[in-house]
């Protein structure tokens, strides 16, 4: 997994690029929560990952949960088919923001 | 389930049990879906299924402390369109009634890999280890 991370504003955009395993939550958790830490609202564009198993979709909760915390939001971009479907699998589409 | 006749063939393979295979085991289910022409929707499914049940091996039945050589070996066999998909390892013996996903409206973290495969194969099976392994979990999905 790789990623880049963009500031617009009061917005800060997590780009994730690869795959999204339990390999690499941790890395995945080191490079968002810090952003959401800073209270900014964050974007997390997800174009770049093919593939989330049951880790990923934990990190993207997690993420979810600690932004309210932190009374700002963790918007979810531009998923791809794939990871859409994993996502509708555990019925998060109404929890999580998806954009 | 499918219209097309899928060829009968089995195939295996080891790997190391750390997280770091899970890459690997996607791989080799991805090849093995190739050569059985199954259609990409479901190889996708199939491959979630797989590496969640993999990632229960690493998480579980190791909770992550396998010794380094360790291995778990995946076999995936189609039979008259049957797709069956085997799991053996060493790690602590599992408890088939011990093994429940989390209530799915009841949102944190954890506790969807179990619901994952249950909720893309027909049957999870849960089988008696033969030596050397200790647990033997048998996934089937009609094709």
């Amino acid at each position: 997994m790789s990623y880049k991370v963009t500031e617009e504003g009061n917005i800060s955009t997590v780009h994730l690029d690869g795959e999204i395993d339990m390999d690499v939550t941790e890395k995945a958790k080191e490079v968002i929560f810090p952003v959401i830490d800073s209270g900014k609202e964050v974007h997390l564009n997800l174009s770049q990952v093919q593939y989330m198993d049951s880790s990923g979709i934990s990190v993207l909760i997690e993420s979810h949960q600690r932004a309210l915390e932190k009374n700002t939001k963790v918007i979810i971009k531009d998923v791809s088919k794939s990871v859409l479907k994993v996502i509708m699998m555990a019925k998060l589409e109404q929890i999580l923001n998806l954009e | 389930m499918s219209e097309i006749a899928h060829q009968d063939h089995i195939e295996k393979k080891a790997f190391l049990v750390n997280s770091s295979s899970l890459k690997d085991v996607r791989v080799f289910c991805r090849e093995v879906f190739e050569k059985l022409h199954i259609q990409e929707d479901l190889k996708e499914e199939l491959v979630l299924a797989i590496a969640e049940a993999a990632q229960n091996i690493v998480k579980h039945a190791f909770k992550n402390s396998a010794s380094p050589t360790e291995l778990m070996v995946v076999q995936i066999s189609c039979e008259n369109n049957k797709l069956q998909i085997a799991f053996y390892d060493r790690g602590t013996p599992v408890d088939p009634k011990k093994v429940k996903h989390r209530e799915i409206d009841n949102v944190k973290p954890g506790g969807l890999g179990t619901f994952f495969i249950q909720e893309i194969m027909d049957a999870v099976e849960f089988k008696d280890g033969k030596k050397p392994w200790i647990n033997h979990l048998v996934l089937t999905k009609q094709l």
